[in-house]
């Protein structure tokens, strides 16, 4: 079954049942949307691109649990039914395609980049870092913005104020950078009280992330790095 | 969000019950701050809380305190993250750590009340 939702004709999403035939065992839940909008309905409307788990267009809620549904192999689910729905926690733009605009703001919000008080020259060479450096903050960078963890997270379903899980995950990204030294433009936007603080670590972002970040991890830590950061002595010195 | 959202997931019902713990110690906290203003009359006159009501009460909220900080205290292997030598402790360890510390407090506080008490 699959979520279906014009909003120039309907009030509120509906479902809509469609047999597929399940050849082989490899066949994962978007081949099963595949299937539907080349033999049954192209009006079926839905993200996704890679079919790999790289580009993490094709998150759905299937049966209840956000996936990526290039990951989501129908055999784990046969045979009882399978029922794609949009993410959850966001405006549906049209059958399974939500409006990622808010997430949009909120990424661009925590400056996803590295930011230098001054740029070091080309010439200068590169700028290198120790595999300890990197490890600090790699698996924060493993984060393809398939918004998982958002539909996942009752917080941000409560208040779409909540700055959110990637978002977070991603300015530790580049807080923990050891080329990054923009830690104060950051702190402004996720110290906020919309921002780490708002999370009451339920945990379940880092449960359904498909690349293994642990964006609970990062958000726990940034508030005790913070706390720190305003009870120690010289706590707010320049990195 | 519908407002049993918690019942959807295990996981979630487990985060409730977590963060629900930590209203019947609060009330256990009360009440023990409202006997401390009763003992504070003088020994004369203070009868310790022995109902088989309160007794029950008190069970059923250490066993919430005690679920509360085994989830807190698991949860730190998540949140700490020390170097030792430049070289990140493993969570397991940070974990085993947090929970030693604990029993020595227990063990410390505990020795301390006994020794009040006699």
């Amino acid at each position: 079954m699959a979520t279906r939702f014009d909003p120039d004709k309907d009030s509120a999403p509906r479902l809509q049942s469609y047999d597929i035939p399940f050849p082989d065992e490899s066949m994962v839940v978007l081949d099963g949307l595949n299937y539907i909008k080349a033999h049954v309905d192209g009006t079926l409307s839905y993200r996704w691109s890679c079919r790999m788990g790289i580009c993490g267009s094709c998150g759905m809620m299937v049966n209840g649990t956000p996936k990526l549904t290039c990951n989501a192999f129908l055999r784990d689910y046969w045979p009882k039914p399978v029922i794609v729905e949009p993410l959850n926690n966001f405006p549906i733009i049209r059958d399974l395609v939500i409006d990622m605009e808010d997430f949009m703001h909120k990424l661009k919000s925590i400056k996803p980049w590295i930011i230098r008080k001054q740029e070091i020259p080309l010439g200068a060479g590169e700028h290198r870092q120790t595999t300890s450096q990197i490890d600090d903050f790699r698996q924060f960078s493993q984060c393809i913005n398939c918004m998982l963890c958002y539909a996942a997270c009752p917080v941000y379903g409560l208040n779409d104020e909540f700055l959110g899980p990637a978002a977070i995950a991603l300015a530790r990204r580049y807080n923990l950078d050891s080329r990054d030294q923009g830690l104060k433009e950051r702190l402004p936007v996720i110290a906020d009280s919309e921002g780490i603080w708002e999370c009451s670590f339920v945990g379940e972002c880092s449960v359904v992330c498909p690349k293994g970040v642990d964006p609970a991890k990062a958000i726990q830590q940034t508030k005790l790095d913070t706390t720190m950061r305003f009870l120690l002595p010289y706590g707010n010195r320049e990195p | 969000m519908p407002a049993a959202w918690w019942t959807r997931k295990r996981h979630y019902l487990l985060y409730f019950v977590r963060e629900f713990t930590a209203l019947p110690m609060a009330l256990w906290l009360l009440w023990f701050l409202v006997e401390i203003k009763r003992a504070g009359a003088g020994s004369a006159g203070y009868v310790p809380h022995s109902s088989t009501a309160f007794v029950i009460f008190s069970v059923i909220c250490l066993l919430f305190a005690l679920y509360h900080s085994v989830t807190f205290l698991s949860l730190a292997g998540v949140i700490l993250h020390p170097k030792v030598m430049g070289r990140p402790v493993p969570p397991r360890l940070v974990v085993l750590a947090m929970f030693g510390q604990w029993a020595v407090a227990s063990i410390v506080i505990g020795a301390v009340l006994i020794g009040f008490a006699r």
